[in-house]
């Protein structure tokens, strides 16, 4: 009895906090509505192929063609069934969302397949090269837009999708929570660690691995079926491979295997382009321009901070406080060259006169931060670790005693 | 059960044979194992000992030759049906699940009988809960068992070498087979730590009741602890018989003396 | 027109040396994935970027030695071997030292961390020389190496398979001949200041004539099959050839090849053994980028690809497929990996003949081509896959 009063409040949680989520963004901060939308997307993405690569090891690097499958298989039966605003245009994008899971989890089962035979590089080779040849045959398909793309208007104008790109990020969390909280997972985790073993165990290997991808690829589905309604635009260069590495990154940067790690750098590598792009001059609203000297005298000092950290994190044995010490000192180096190099890079002849608009660094930018990241936490950011309330709790409590230590 | 008085047969090999390409690495295995039985199975390095398990697991199909448990034919069948159907093993070369602690690592074992669906622990509804602590509560009694009850939340990649051979029969006694394959269980340990472990095989087969095939090197720890033993050499069997008989073996003590000389 | 089903088969032999040029690049990107993956295990994915900084370096040397786009406007400079050979050596050297210096700065410091590690920062520093090279090399409009570089321009070696039936050529000529006889007339009647209708009429009888001829002329060409092979061309496949050959010999031969062999076959016995690991990865490094150097100049220069920071992208893709094709790590499946996808690939194109909009689909195939492979042999073509001994 209290278990579903409990899991009512929970349901009532999520369902309450999509729609606040909703209104807020809606009502106050519209300008930033679409990003909003897009980052729910990227933890469902960040969050199902975890599920695939960081839980079950299978080494999968085209999670952006199941996304396009939803996206286009939703998006095709929309634009086919109606011309203006149908019935209530919230339902029909939840039947859409499900229709579109269901196309991906057929093209999930198919890339799955190889993974019966294929491991670790070879597999990834083969699930890149599925989502390319995907992509390339939607690309000649003139039917649903070709290269150019197609329109998705069911509805007229933009449906307000906010609320349920989120409830579908909680419930991909959630759902991926309850399997490692539950004694199904280690079937999972067990193909991971040892496939051999594990079928010496028991455990139906293939069984298990054709359902990560099953299920890992319905969620990109229906994210996929969420973005063409909500985007009401959707072309094949929105899926490019690229889009499939930043997902492959958001999860090893999370740290391969942890939820919230997942989760965290999702809405992180996604907010910072995003940020990069918007930022203006404060009173002008000009885009900020950066000097080139600067960015070069930047980019060297950057080499040379993490350098030094790195070399502080090997190469020192010392007592915690000394060692964070080093850390800030090393950070401290950096902006120090900074400012010695930028007056001497000055002097070259060709890079004085250049500038750089701050939006056209932000890929720059954000490729930096992926090294510099993997340099400094290989593990990623939460290594395997996952949020639970008892380490939020310990955290505190130690806190307070190293200070008065 | 059968009408000589003798046990059930439970394993029964008769010629089972595998080649890779030009090697014949077990050439017409024929022996049989009764219920409880401690069966030792020994032979010089590379005379196709743990090839042997690999053809009863089914990790390898047998070329020729079958391979029957409790009556039914497994040769070619996968791991996972035959471990479903009651034989489990270890490994020589330890294969524990390292980052998964040592009770998860039980816990799989134990997880072939699970009765709940995937859904169900997707939606986490009551019924897994109880599944999961369930099968956890029989994966600490194991480890209560084997003596690992202190370290069930570490790292199983942070055991000893030892307790990581013992957590292996663990694993395995938690997929509760009728016959359980030890391949080299005392490879690495102390003496102290063989004798505590003959101790422990005895167990798993009196109190446990299963049978028990075991690969060894140790000719004290065989010779000591089982009944029956089968003799391997180059992939054919030289000798098969209990411990005196094959102490005394000419063919034997040629294979082994022939190996060190 | 020789047709069959729709397909051009006078022009097969030409696409299939068109392949061979493309697959001779492609094994050249190929040789440094499989390299790199032979002794770390580390796809490196921004292999691609070396081969785009190496058609840039070419770009580069190529503007110094005097064939930049303001000194070559309207002047027919000449331009002898030695300055392909230049850029050629600048290109093998700056992509070298590119790679040994990602090596150095990016992977090093992951040697010990997980492969999934390493992995993510080859596709961080990919995307930062993506668009780093974006903000600093030049890229609208996309510079191409000027056609001047090369010496050898207009310079053909042309093999004939199988001449035109003598007959057609016979006719052709005497067409030829007549339009000429034609338009003399025409000429001579239009000096002499004949009557208008005269003019008129000869003026259409040549041009009849002429039209003829050159009809005749088309059918001859297409009766006859064979190559035409610039000179350039020729010298990018034995240059191609001998690097490879210098590939082998090293690896095989030095004793820095075989020090090689041994971190591929495994890294911590090697080290154990006394090999300087470091400097082993270094020198693969160095010669895999070198090798995509040379690869790059040549796509550049003969293959005369307009340049851009993306560049690297789809070779380097379909390099990277064609190494897992032949058997990453495996320098023979490698090669003929690369050689087999240039060949698939223009013979999808030389296909659409057949089956209309199939070029449409020519980046697909290479990886069909992958799936289908490694389906049956999950090794790849001459990669032996291993079985793991339990
Ligand atoms: N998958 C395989 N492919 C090829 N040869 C194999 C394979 N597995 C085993 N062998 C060969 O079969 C022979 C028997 O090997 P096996 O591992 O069964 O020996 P063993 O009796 O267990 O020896 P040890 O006492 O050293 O463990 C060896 O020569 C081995 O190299
Ligand atoms: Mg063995």
């Amino acid at each position: 009895m209290k278990f579903w009063l409990v899991r009512l409040a929970s349901l009532l949680l999520a369902v309450g906090f999509a729609f606040g989520l909703e209104s807020v963004v809606g009502h106050q901060f519209p300008s930033i509505y679409r990003l909003v939308v897009l980052a729910g997307l990227y933890i469902t993405l960040s969050v199902s192929l975890n599920l695939i690569n960081g839980i079950t090891g299978q080494f999968s690097i085209g999670h952006a063609a199941f996304y396009m499958v939803g996206a286009y298989s939703a998006g095709f039966v929309s634009k086919a069934l109606f011309s203006h605003q149908p019935l209530v245009p919230q339902l029909w994008m939840i039947v859409m969302a499900l229709f579109g899971a269901c196309c991906a989890a057929l093209t999930g089962l198919v890339v799955g397949l190889p993974s019966l035979r294929l491991r670790g590089d070879y597999l990834a080779i083969v699930t890149l090269g599925f989502g390319e040849i995907l992509r390339i045959v939607t690309q000649n398909i003139g039917a649903i837009g070709g290269a150019y793309g197609m329109n998705v208007k069911p509805f007229g104008s933009p449906p307000q999708a906010l609320w349920l790109v989120w409830l579908l990020a909680i419930l991909c969390v959630a759902v991926c929570r309850n399997l490692l909280k539950t004694a199904h997972g280690l079937p999972f985790l067990s193909v991971r660690e040892d496939e051999v073993a594990s079928a010496a165990m028991g455990v139906k290997v293939p069984k298990t691995k054709v359902t990560a991808f099953v299920v890992g690829s319905a969620f990109a589905g229906a994210a996929g079926a969420l973005l063409a309604h909500a985007e009401t635009f959707i072309s094949p260069d929105t899926f490019k491979m690229d889009v499939s590495f930043i997902i492959l990154t958001m999860v090893v940067l999370g740290g391969t295997g942890s939820i919230t790690g997942s989760v965290i750098s999702a809405i992180a590598l996604f907010a910072i382009p995003e940020w990069l792009r918007n930022l203006q001059d404060p009173v002008t609203k000009d885009p900020i321009q950066i000097p080139g000297p600067a960015l070069v005298a930047s980019i060297i000092s950057v080499v040379i901070a993490v350098a030094l950290f790195k070399a502080v994190q090997n190469r020192f044995h010392g007592s915690k406080p000394a060692k964070f010490g080093l850390y800030l000192a090393a950070i401290a180096a950096g902006f120090v060259c900074k400012l010695a190099f930028t007056p001497i890079l000055a002097q070259a002849p060709g890079l004085a006169a250049k500038s750089f608009e701050a939006s056209a660094l932000r890929m720059v930018i954000f490729a930096a931060t992926l090294i510099i990241l993997m340099l400094i936490r290989p593990q990623g950011i939460f290594a395997h670790h996952e949020f639970s309330w008892s380490w939020v709790a310990k955290l505190f409590r130690r806190a307070p005693k190293e200070a008065t230590a | 059960m059968s009408t000589t008085g003798e046990k059930p047969v439970v394993l029964s090999l008769e010629g089972a044979t595998i080649q890779f390409g030009g090697l014949i690495a077990v050439n017409n295995a024929t022996f049989e194992l009764q219920q409880g039985d401690l069966f030792g199975l020994i032979g010089p390095n590379g005379a196709g000992k743990t090839t042997c398990f690999n053809l009863i697991t089914g990790v390898y199909k047998p070329t020729s030759g079958t391979i029957r448990f409790q009556g039914k034919e497994i040769g070619g069948l996968t791991p996972a049906k035959i471990a479903q159907m009651g034989i489990c093993r270890t490994f020589q070369n330890i294969r524990l699940f390292p980052a998964l602690s040592v009770v998860e690592n039980v816990v799989v074992g134990a997880f072939l009988r699970h009765r709940t669906t995937l859904g169900s622990a997707f939606a986490y509804l009551p019924s897994s809960i109880r599944e999961t602590s369930a099968l956890k509560k029989e994966a600490m009694d194991l480890l209560e068992v084997m003596d690992l009850a202190d370290v069930a939340q570490a790292r199983s990649a942070d055991l000893p070498y030892g307790k990581q051979r013992r957590l292996e029969i663990a694993r395995a006694m938690a997929t509760r087979p009728d016959l359980i394959l030890l391949d080299e269980p005392a490879a690495g340990m102390n003496p102290q730590e063989k004798e505590d472990l003959q101790v422990t095989v005895r167990r798993i087969r009196d109190d446990f009741q299963k049978t028990v095939l075991l690969i060894e090197h140790d000719m004290r720890f065989v010779m000591g602890l089982c009944e029956r033993i089968f003799v391997l050499d180059h992939g054919e069997e030289i000798a098969q018989g209990p411990p005196e008989k094959i102490r005394n073996d000419p063919k034997v003590i040629e294979a082994y003396l022939g190996e060190a000389v | 027109m020789n047709l069959v089903a729709g397909l051009d088969f006078s022009i097969l032999p030409q696409q299939l040396v068109n392949g061979l040029l493309l697959g001779s690049i492609y094994a050249l990107i190929a040789l440094g994935y499989t390299m790199v993956y032979g002794v770390l295990r580390l796809i490196n994915f921004a292999h691609g970027e070396v081969f785009m900084l190496g058609s840039y370096a070419a770009l580069f040397t190529s503007w110094l030695l005097g064939f930049s786009p303001e000194a070559v406007r309207g002047v027919d400079r000449p331009s002898t071997w030695v300055n392909l050979v230049v850029m050629l050596l600048v290109s093998m050297i700056v992509c070298g030292l590119i790679g040994v210096l990602i090596e150095f700065l990016a992977y090093r410091p992951m040697r010990n961390q997980p492969r999934i590690a390493s992995l993510i920062t080859a596709i961080g520093v990919s995307l930062f020389i993506q668009y780093a090279g974006g903000l600093f090399l030049p890229q609208s409009p996309p510079p191409a190496i000027s056609e001047q570089v090369n010496p050898y321009r207009n310079e053909k070696v042309s093999i004939v398979l199988k001449p035109a039936g003598q007959e057609i050529v016979a006719q052709a000529a005497d067409a030829t001949k007549k339009a000429a006889i034609a338009e003399k007339a025409y000429d001579d009647a239009q000096k002499a200041g004949a009557p208008a209708d005269k003019v008129e009429q000869l003026r259409n009888d040549a041009q009849i004539a002429s039209n003829d001829a050159s009809r005749l002329q088309t059918q001859v060409s297409s009766q006859t099959s064979g190559l035409v092979i610039p000179y350039g061309q020729l010298g990018m496949l034995i240059t191609t050839m001998v690097l490879m050959a210098v590939l082998w010999f090293v690896v095989q031969k030095t004793k820095t090849g075989r020090a090689m062999r041994a971190v591929a076959h495994d890294f911590d016995s090697a080290a154990l053994m006394g090999v300087n690991v470091g400097r082993i990865i270094t020198i693969t490094f160095m010669i895999g980028s070198a090798l995509a150097g040379a690869g790059a100049m040549m796509y550049a220069t003969v293959l005369r690809t307009p340049l851009s920071p993306f560049l690297g992208v789809q070779p380097g893709v379909k390099a990277f497929v064609a190494a897992v094709l032949g058997g990453i790590g495996n320098i023979p499946g490698a090669v003929l990996g690369g050689i087999l996808m240039g060949i698939v690939e223009t013979l999808v194109v030389w296909l659409d003949g057949l089956v209309p909009g199939l070029s449409g689909y020519k980046d697909a195939v290479a990886f069909v081509v992958l799936i289908a492979v490694l389906l049956f042999r999950p090794g790849g073509l001459l990669g032996s896959s291993k079985v793991e001994k339990v």
